[in-house]
């Protein structure tokens, strides 16, 4: 199976990263992302982009491919973005006329814009970082130790679940539906997808229904208990984190002395 | 003494659907009873009435000899002691990883976390899932799903086991793995009621069987005595085990008897040849 998410989970439990320490990792990303978020110049964020990628690419081992795939959607998002900041936003003076509407490419437009393609490219490498090299399940036990309330996490785990069961079942009928032609005209498209999405409907809310009853029968009481882990956390190292700790400073310098800077 | 009983209940569906008309069932005390039936007819309505998940429209289910009530507390004693399998163990696996899905039921129980750490560790030795604690569930085959489902009722080390078609989906060595380790449990003194449509296994480990055909009970006994009635299992669209049927046509159609009844299983079978070939 070809699927996106089951790719995505497959990287996550085995990936050259995978027996990094996992609060290391989630610092590392953390740290970095908020980093890139604050910066007042894209030149941090864009070197974030570069480092985090080599990292995903090289250290990680992940597809190149893959990560491209992962990435599409937010610069898609990024670069509209950008374009509508840089003609809409912004009053300074004007670097490219479009010559239609009056319509024209501002100074303060353009760097804003491009400051916030920067900002989530950088960003969103992290969270890719994030997803790529550590499993869910391994996420679920940090949130536990960060004291995230409880019934956040037992949703996030519920719903981690799910989402693999509900792929399935999506694949399975939107198959079933093309074997019977459904996806064979633009119009025929069209009514295959609106009776996929009612029926999927029906059938998850079935499927929560039998959920909870096979959890009442192993006597589930209104909350999840989960047994706390130990001897899973290696020691970060105090090495580690000497490198962590200086290249969040460097990164943040950076952000400083760059503040001003800006292509035009 | 009978662990399970059922006094005339009959069910009925919000929507109006009679899945049980009187039924009477009844699991004694260390022994494997199966309960066999077409699609539909309403097995695994039954069993979600022996702890009490459903709640029968009229007549009784008492475990222990004692009647369910139907308050928070008496419930959660009667799932401790009776554990159910579900059929689709996608309905059952929630958790993210096989360790803590196995762990859900025994942390209910309120036990001390190494007694939990010790009895998941058990469980899933004993269906053969070691090594799997860290993986998630949509990352195993159906079969080892399923395994892991029983995995979480062992680990509760309830009295009575009943497993909604335990061997469906399996292959043929999964399937017989599975019926091993049920026989196992059952020799440590576990009661055990499974659900199947699997005529060939019945024979050769349950003691007792029962015929549930469109929410009645049409037919109960011994193997021998179910399977010698061959108008009503044909009737419940359910079909002789193999071998014996083949004993069936080697004597209407060739004449050659093997002794009556016929053997239901592959040794009993034999036992009868080798003893012909002899005389
Ligand atoms: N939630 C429900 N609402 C209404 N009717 C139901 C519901 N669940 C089951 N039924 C009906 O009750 C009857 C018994 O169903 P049940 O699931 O107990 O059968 P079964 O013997 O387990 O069948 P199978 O071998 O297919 O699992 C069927 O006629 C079914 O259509
Ligand atoms: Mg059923």
């Amino acid at each position: 199976m070809s699927m996106f998410e089951t790719t995505l989970d497959g990287y996550a439990h085995s990936n050259g990263l995978r027996d990094v320490n996992t609060y290391y990792k989630v610092f590392f990303a953390i740290c970095t992302m908020l980093v890139s978020l604050v910066s007042q110049s894209p030149v941090v964020p864009l070197l974030i982009f570069g480092i985090v990628t080599a990292l995903i690419i090289f250290k990680a081992k992940i597809s190149s491919k893959f990560y491209l795939k992962f990435m599409a959607v937010p610069f898609i998002f990024a670069l509209i973005n950008f374009i509508f900041m840089a003609i809409f936003f912004g009053v300074g003076k004007p670097l490219l006329e479009l010559g239609i509407f009056n319509l024209a490419v501002t100074v303060d437009g353009f760097n804003l814009g491009f400051l916030l393609l920067a900002r989530i490219m950088g960003g969103f490498s992290c969270l890719a970082f994030l997803a790529l090299t550590i499993p869910m399940t391994e996420l679920f036990s940090v949130f536990e130790d960060m004291k995230i309330p409880q019934i956040v996490i037992e949703l996030a785990m519920l719903m981690y679940r799910y989402i693999f069961l509900f792929l399935d079942e999506v694949l399975t009928m939107y198959h079933s539906q093309e074997t019977k032609l459904g996806y064979s005209s633009y119009r025929k498209s069209y009514k295959s997808l609106g009776m996929l999405a009612s029926n999927l409907f029906i059938k998850t809310w079935m499927k929560g229904e039998q959920v909870y009853v096979a959890m009442q029968s192993r006597c589930y009481d209104g909350s999840i208990k989960t047994m706390s882990e130990t001897g899973t956390i290696r020691n970060i190292g105090a090495r580690n984190l000497i490198l962590l700790a200086v290249f969040e400073v460097v990164l943040s310098v950076g952000t400083y002395l760059t503040g001003s800077l800006s292509i035009f | 003494m009978n662990v399970i009983e059922t006094k005339n209940i009959v069910y009925e569906y919000p929507d109006g659907t009679k899945a049980l008309k009187d039924v009477n069932f009844t699991a004694e005390e260390g022994k494997i009873i199966a309960l066999l039936g077409p699609n539909g007819a309403g097995k695994s309505t039954l069993f979600l009435h022996f702890n009490g998940i459903l709640e029968p429209s009229s007549g009784e289910v008492l475990v222990n000899g004692e009647s369910i009530g139907y308050e928070k507390k008496e419930l959660m004693k009667v799932r401790q002691k009776v554990g159910i399998v579900f059929q689709n163990p996608d309905d059952q696996l929630f958790a993210p990883t096989v360790m803590e899905d196995v762990a859900f039921g025994p942390m209910n129980m309120d036990l001390p976390e190494e007694e939990v750490k010790k009895r998941v560790k058990s469980a899933l030795k004993r269906v053969g899932m070691t090594g799997f604690e860290k993986k998630p569930p949509h990352h195993l085959s159906g079969g080892q799903k399923k395994r892991v489902a029983i995995a979480g009722i062992l680990a509760m080390h309830p009295e009575i086991m009943v497993l909604d078609e335990p061997t469906s989906g399996l292959d043929p060595r999964g399937a017989s793995q599975i019926m091993k380790l049920l026989y196992d449990l059952n020799k440590e003194g576990m009661t055990i009621i499974i659900s199947t449509h699997d005529v060939d296994l019945v024979p050769i480990y349950a003691s007792k069987i029962y015929i549930l055909s469109h929410g009645s009970i049409i037919k109960e006994g011994s193997p021998q005595t179910v399977f010698n009635d061959v108008e009503t299992i044909r009737a419940a669209d359910l079909r002789l085990p193999r071998i014996t049927h083949l004993m069936e046509i080697l004597n209407k159609e060739d004449h050659i008897l093997f002794g009556e009844p016929y053997p239901l299983t592959i040794g009993e079978a034999r036992r009868r040849i080798r003893q012909k070939a002899q005389d």
